[in-house]
C-alpha cells in the first residue's frame, strides 16, 4: 500500500521536477551556447515562455494526418519519459527502486523516440517522413554502444558483489565502480564513460546529431507539421528527456553524495544531495549538449550510422575488455 | 498472478509502472488539455509544408525502401559482399547452410 502512495504521489513528483528542472536546464543550454557564439542569448527562463507561447497557440492537423496518432504521440512521449525518471535515483533512492531495473530504463528511453517517429509518420509530410526514417536508423544505431557500455558496468559490478538487485540503478548508484577497479578498469569505465557522453546527444537528437530535425535541410523533419500544444508537448518531452539522460550518466559514473560530510537533519540532506545531483546533472549537460553542439556542425545520417556502428562500438568493446582484463589482472 | 519478477539480477514490476503511467498520463492530459484548441486545417492550410512546391498527393510519399538508407550507405563495405552471396540460387544457399553448420559444429565441439 505504501510504495502504491509512494508511485502516485513520486509520479507528481518526478514530473514536477522533470518538466521544471528540465525547461531550466535548456534555457541555461541556450544562454550558454549564445555566450559561447558571443551573443546575448534569450533569458534562461525563455523556454518557459515558449512553452506558454505555444499552448496559447491553434494546434493544426494537416488535412492527411491520422489525427488521433498526430494528437496522441506527444501526450505519450511525455508520459513515457517522465515515467523513466520513478526509476532513476536524483540524489536520493529512485521512487520504484524495487520494482524496475536498468533495462527497463532502456527499453523506456526508447519510447519517446518511438512516439516522435509514428507522430512523424502520422502527419503526412514528406519531411515528417524523412525525419522519422532517420530517427529510426539512429535509433538501431546507438542503442548497440549504449547496450555494451550499461551491461559492462553491471558484470564488473557482478564480480564484485553479489547481489539479487544488481542491475537496479539505487545498486549501481550506491556501489560506485570507480572505488572498487584497478588501472585496467579505470581506463575502461574512463572510455566507457566517454561513450554514453557520445550517446547522450544522439539520443537527444541535439547537434551535430540533430538531423531527424534538420530545420535548415528538412524544415524541422519529425516536427515539421506540429504546432501548438502537440508541439510544446514534444519540446516539453526533449527537455525531460536531458534530465532523464544526466541522471542516468550521473547515475552509473557520478553517483557521490556530499551530505555526509555535513551534520544536518536528515531532511537537510536530502536537500543538499538532490542540489549536488542538479549540479552535477547541469555538467554532464554543459559537456555532453551545449559544448558538443556548440563546436560541431551538423552531421549526414549515414556519417551518424557508421560512427556509431564502427568507432564508438568498437570503443564501448575496449572499454567493456579493459573491464575484463580487470577481473584477471 | 501478476507479481514482480526477480530474475536474480535484476527486477521488473508491469502494474507498479503502469499505475505510474495512469498518473503521469491524467497529470500530462491536464496540461495538454490547458492548450489551445485543435483545429482539422482543409485547403491550403491543411497540405503539408513542401517549400512552396505544388505537387499531387500521390507523388509527395517517400518510399519505405528509403528507411534504412543512412544505415546501408554506412556500412555498404559490410553489405556489398552480403549482396554477392545472394545469388538466388538455391544450392548456393543450401552450400552457406552446409558451411556455416560446419564451422558452427567444429566451434561447439572444440569448446
Amino acid at each position: 500500500m505504501i510504495l502504491v502512495l509512494k508511485s502516485v504521489i513520486g509520479a507528481c513528483l518526478v514530473a514536477f521536477i522533470g518538466i521544471v528542472f528540465g525547461l531550466l536546464y535548456k534555457g541555461i543550454d541556450r544562454k550558454l551556447h549564445a555566450h559561447m557564439q558571443m551573443r546575448v542569448g534569450p533569458p534562461v527562463t525563455q523556454p518557459f515562455k515558449d512553452v506558454r507561447k505555444l499552448f496559447l497557440k491553434e494546434n493544426l492537423v494537416p488535412e492527411n494526418a491520422v489525427d488521433w496518432v498526430f494528437n496522441l504521440m506527444p501526450v505519450i512521449s511525455l508520459v513515457s519519459v517522465i515515467s523513466i525518471l520513478l526509476y532513476v535515483p536524483m540524489g536520493v533512492d529512485p521512487i520504484l527502486s524495487t520494482k524496475g531495473d536498468l533495462i527497463l530504463v532502456l527499453y523506456l528511453l526508447m519510447l519517446p523516440a518511438v512516439c516522435m517517429i509514428l507522430g512523424g509518420f502520422a502527419s503526412s509530410s514528406p519531411y515528417a517522413t524523412v525525419g522519422a526514417q532517420r530517427e529510426m536508423v539512429m535509433m538501431i544505431s546507438y542503442e548497440f554502444p549504449l547496450a555494451v557500455t550499461i551491461i559492462a558496468i553491471v558484470w564488473r559490478l557482478s564480480k564484485i558483489y553479489s547481489a539479487s538487485n544488481i542491475f537496479t540503478l539505487q545498486f549501481i548508484a550506491a556501489h560506485p565502480l570507480w572505488n572498487n577497479v584497478g588501472v585496467f578498469g579505470v581506463i575502461g569505465l574512463a572510455i566507457l564513460l566517454a561513450v554514453l557522453l557520445i550517446v547522450t546527444p544522439i539520443e537527444l537528437s541535439k547537434i551535430p546529431f540533430d538531423v531527424p530535425e534538420a530545420e535548415t535541410e528538412i524544415a524541422g523533419g519529425l516536427l515539421a507539421e506540429y504546432s501548438g500544444k502537440n508541439l510544446g508537448m514534444f519540446y516539453i518531452s526533449d527537455a525531460v528527456k536531458t534530465v532523464v539522460m544526466a541522471s542516468i550518466v550521473v547515475a552509473l559514473f557520478f553517483p557521490y553524495n556530499i551530505s555526509q560530510y555535513f551534520s544536518f537533519p536528515q531532511y537537510v540532506d536530502y536537500v543538499i544531495d538532490f542540489a549536488f545531483f542538479l549540479f552535477k546533472a547541469f555538467v554532464v549537460i554543459f559537456v555532453s549538449v551545449t559544448v558538443v553542439r556548440t563546436s560541431f556542425a551538423r552531421l549526414k545520417i549515414d556519417q551518424i550510422a557508421h560512427m556509431l556502428w564502427v568507432p564508438v562500438t568498437i570503443t564501448s568493446i575496449i572499454g567493456l575488455l579493459l573491464l575484463y582484463l580487470d577481473t584477471v589482472f | 498472478m501478476i507479481g514482480t519478477l526477480e530474475t536474480g539480477y535484476g527486477v521488473w514490476s508491469a502494474l507498479y509502472w503502469l499505475l505510474g503511467l495512469v498518473v503521469l498520463f491524467i497529470i500530462v492530459y491536464f496540461i495538454y488539455s490547458l492548450g489551445g484548441k485543435t483545429v482539422k486545417a482543409s485547403g491550403d492550410k491543411g497540405k503539408p509544408f513542401l517549400s512552396g512546391n505544388e505537387m499531387e498527393k500521390e507523388k509527395i510519399h517517400v518510399k519505405a525502401s528509403n528507411i534504412y538508407w543512412g544505415f546501408t550507405e554506412a556500412l555498404k563495405s559490410y553489405y556489398t559482399p552480403l549482396k554477392g552471396g545472394h545469388t538466388g540460387n538455391i544450392n548456393d544457399y543450401v552450400s552457406w547452410f552446409v558451411v556455416v553448420l560446419a564451422i558452427v559444429l567444429i566451434l561447439a565441439g572444440g569448446l
